[in-house]
């Protein structure tokens, strides 16, 4: 594979919104972003593989209840390896656990030695690498990125144009290596990745001139702080929202009070008692109940 | 606008971009400005809009007005409330993800209220027709709505003056012209002053007030448009239309600045029948243009037959996992040495079918044969060039084919685009002699001096045996340069056969010329035309005068 086809490939595994009928699309972009925010809180509060098991559960079932289920499985294409990466590279590191496995020779003075304990944290690591991915490929899915330029235009106009920029631009972008690979395989001796890799950057930094001219007579530079924006609460909004709300005060309370609790060395050992199960059980209940509760979808007539 | 002696010279430029303007622009007016690639254009309405020389950088002198405010005082943040500005490319005008967005923004930046940007956006998106646009995505847009949705975000804070710098060049011609007949609206019935940077006349000189000419910077003419008409028959024929140039060949005068103004013309001198002018539908012929493929074009299938075809088709498909199918059991046989026009709407299948001749797809069902290598430029020469140098892409001899001889150390990106094409072309051209060339859109943006080059360059490497096959929605450069026209149709042949079978007396898939002339003998070109006038109208009916000129009395 090319190196342009494999940006438009990555480019591939980071959802982009478009408008959907749940509930999750329909409340408001600071609720439903809180509401991605309480997933990716859990997961680095936790490592407790019961809790970020509750969490994978609660995000892929809100992104297939929200329609976004097969955006989710890309952004797994990535995420999944990087994982597994994680999973395999921290017991390269740490030689703690009283577990041998695998006793390896001496690499630059250091004793290459895998331990179970090292091996089984590296998994713990990965799982919430995971839970943190797809939390953001849910929040890349749902929110739309326009409504929350608007949120944080008030706060820094510039930074949230360029993010906005940033994510329109990569689809475009992707589309230019697509076609930068294609002509490349035109020309009688397609050139190396090297050469298509530097124009397909040339071509985007020429793009961004013309992005920053067009910007430009809009009246960019004199952009002032956008008026503030009051828009009434709707049923989705507070739904979601008291779902982020409920998520993100029971994680917070469960790990002040030492809930779900994970000592990976010398020995695992995994807290699995009944409030870690209320833990992962809220989890996804407050989760799934404002895309469950009826009313959830929009524009569904009843019988 | 008022220019006094302004002139521009970008930085590190050999000579000024512009030279001396002097010249007033009024409101309300509709102006077009004409001239070939690199003659200032773009430079012009960049300087309107402040872009130069705040943005570019660069050295200006002399004075320069626009609704009152000095661009040497007010950069384009300031010149962006009086006027709004469109460029060529939509995709890189639009910044937001979502329509309303896109279109709020420009209002959000000046700080308003609530309700005024909504109410500014409802306003401009029924005006401009893009209401229904408004809960889209920007990606999901064509570039025609894309464009159209740029144009509202350039008016939502309803600007005085509206710059343009050929804003059709990367749309479809469905799409350009209704982006013009939009611009016509907006100016006859808001009085908004539009000026347009164009290279195709024929689509919106009916619009204009007035034409401004431009040669290396300088204005060469300046007039209304039957008067630019008169001066380009003799000072610049390139940049005439091809209702004028017709008129021109017949030696008629006044020369036409619409197919309207041409078919009056030509009515009151009883040299089209009495009723062909407004809109009549096309005559009754007795060919089989629009059944499929022509007596002709079947009879040289049979000869054909004997020989090896440089691409044959028989029943390709090309079916989308999850969508509809592009090609529907396409039929094609292509001779070596043909000069074939692929035509067809957005979304019929032109550019699939190329790319299965080169190879970059695969047909779902039916089978593909070649007599050799193909070359295929893709619509975008720019990918093509990804080196440093002009002359590491195609070599001394592919410079010179290009009429780029010299050139070698230039950047490609530094090309104009019709240079870039040229070099584009000799890239894919490189190797082997190719058995089929494929061209997809190339003349998209071109002036007509290029396109004329161009043309040139395909008949040369059909003189040499190559296949060349050009989809292409330029009805007047099909006429031009091929000797066969298929149109495509929903991923079919519906229509296959010499120029004049196909587009002669059609409304959309037509040239100018035909459209003046009502089809008549099939005419195409102006030069075709001026014939059928000479021969065939004037010595034939009562009444009707002996000789064109006689006419033009």
């Amino acid at each position: 594979m090319s190196r342009a086809r494999q940006v438009a490939a990555a480019a591939g595994v980071v959802p982009v919104f478009r408008p959907g009928s749940s509930a999750l699309h329909a409340a408001r972009a600071g609720v439903a972003t809180a509401y991605c925010a309480a997933f990716a809180l859990v997961a680095m509060l936790f490592t407790n593989p019961l809790i970020v098991g509750a969490v994978l559960c609660a995000i892929v079932a809100a992104g297939i209840a929200g329609g976004v289920g097969r955006e989710l499985a890309s952004t797994a294409k990535l995420a999944v390896p990087l994982a597994l990466l994680v999973t395999l590279i921290n017991p390269l590191v740490y030689r703690e656990g009283d577990t041998l496995l695998v006793r390896g020779g001496e690499f630059l003075g250091r004793r290459m030695d895998i331990t179970l304990e090292a091996l089984a944290a590296g998994g713990l690591a990965g799982l919430r690498v995971l839970a943190l991915a797809l939390a953001f490929g849910l929040f890349s899915a749902v929110v739309d990125p326009d409504a929350v330029l608007r949120l944080f235009r008030r706060v820094s106009f510039r930074s949230a144009l360029t993010a906005s920029l940033a994510t329109r631009l990569i689809p475009i972008l992707a589309r230019d290596a697509t076609r930068m690979s294609d002509a490349a395989r035109c020309r009688p001796e397609p050139p190396g990745r090297g050469a298509v890799a530097r124009a397909a950057l040339a071509g985007a930094l020429e793009r961004a001139i013309d992005v920053a001219a067009a910007l430009e007579v809009r009246g960019y530079s004199r952009a002032r702080r956008p008026a503030r924006r009051r828009t009434a609460w709707s049923r989705h909004d507070l739904r979601v929202g008291l779902a982020a709300l409920v998520i993100a005060a029971a994680a917070v309370a469960a790990a002040v009070g030492g809930v779900a609790a994970v000592e990976p060395y010398p020995r695992v050992e995994v807290a699995l008692g009944p409030p870690e199960l209320e833990l992962a059980g809220a989890i996804v209940v407050a989760a799934l109940a404002p895309l469950a509760i009826p009313g959830a979808r929009l524009g569904v007539a009843r019988a | 606008m008022t220019f006094d002696r302004f002139g521009y010279r970008y930085p590190e430029a050999a000579r000024a971009a512009l030279a001396d303007l002097s010249l007033e622009l009024e409101a309300g007016s509709f102006t077009v400005v004409a001239g070939g690639s690199g003659s200032g254009k773009s430079t012009l309405l960049r300087a309107c809009s402040g872009l130069v020389p705040h943005f570019h950088g660069g050295d200006a002198e002399g004075r320069l007005e626009v609704c009152g405010l000095s661009v040497r005082d007010n950069g384009p943040g300031e010149l962006a409330d009086a006027c709004g500005t469109l460029f060529q490319d939509p995709e890189t005008q639009v910044v937001m993800g979502g329509v309303q967005a896109e279109i709020a923004l420009p209002l959000e930046q000046r700080g308003a209220g609530e309700a005024e940007v909504a109410r500014a956006v409802e306003e401009v998106a029924l005006t401009l027709g893009v209401a229904d646009l408004l809960e889209r995505r920007t990606e999901s847009l064509s570039g025609g709505e894309l464009q159209r949705v740029a144009l509202a975000a350039a008016l939502v804070h309803r600007p005085a003056l509206l710059l343009l710098d050929e804003p059709t060049s990367q749309l479809d011609p469905v799409a350009g012209d209704e982006l013009i007949w939009l611009l016509r609206r907006l100016n006859e019935e808001w009085g908004t002053a539009v000026v347009v940077a164009e290279h195709r006349l024929e689509r919106c000189l009916a619009a204009a007030d007035r034409v401004l000419v431009l040669e290396e910077g300088a204005v060469a003419c300046d007039g209304s448009p039957r008067e630019f008409l008169e001066w380009a028959a003799g000072s610049a024929a390139a940049l005439m239309t091809p209702a004028a140039r017709l008129f021109a060949h017949a030696g008629l005068r006044p020369l036409p600045a619409s197919v309207k103004q041409a078919r009056a013309a030509l009515r009151v001198a009883g040299l089209v029948p009495e009723g062909a002018d407004g809109g009549a539908a096309p005559r009754e012929r007795t060919d089989s243009r629009y059944t499929g493929v022509s007596a002709t074009s079947a009879l040289r299938r049979r000869l054909g037959r004997r020989s090896r075809p440089a691409l044959e088709l028989r029943g390709v498909w090309h079916e989308l996992r999850d969508g509809p199918a592009i090609m529907r059991g396409v039929d094609l046989r292509v001779e070596a040495g043909e000069r074939v026009a692929l035509l067809g709407r957005n979304g019929a299948g032109k550019s699939t079918l190329l790319r299965h001749a080169k190879g970059l797809l695969d047909p779902t069902r039916g089978r593909l044969e070649t007599a050799g290598e193909v070359a295929l430029l893709l619509q975008n020469p720019g990918d093509y060039l990804i080196h440093e140098h002009a002359g590491s892409e195609a070599g001394e001899a592919g410079l010179t084919n290009a009429g780029l001889a010299g050139r070698g150390a230039a950047n490609p990106r530094d090309l104009s685009g019709g240079e870039r094409q040229r070099l584009a072309l000799e890239v894919v051209l490189s190797s082997e002699p190719p058995a089929v060339v494929c061209l997809d859109e190339p003349t998209r943006g071109m002036d007509r001096g290029w396109k004329a080059g161009l043309g040139e360059r395909i008949a040369a490497l059909a003189a040499g045996g190559a296949a060349v096959i050009v989809a292409t929605h330029d009805t007047e450069f099909a006429a031009e340069f091929a000797t066969r026209v298929v149109l495509l149709g929903k991923g079919t042949v519906i229509a296959d056969g010499t120029p004049a079978e196909v587009l002669a007396g059609g409304w959309h898939f037509s040239t100018e010329v035909s459209r003046t002339l009502d089809g008549e003998a099939g005419a195409l070109t102006p030069e075709q035309g001026a014939r059928v006038l000479e021969r065939e109208l004037v010595s034939s009916g009562p009444g009707r005068p002996r000789r064109a000129e006689e006419a033009a009395r």
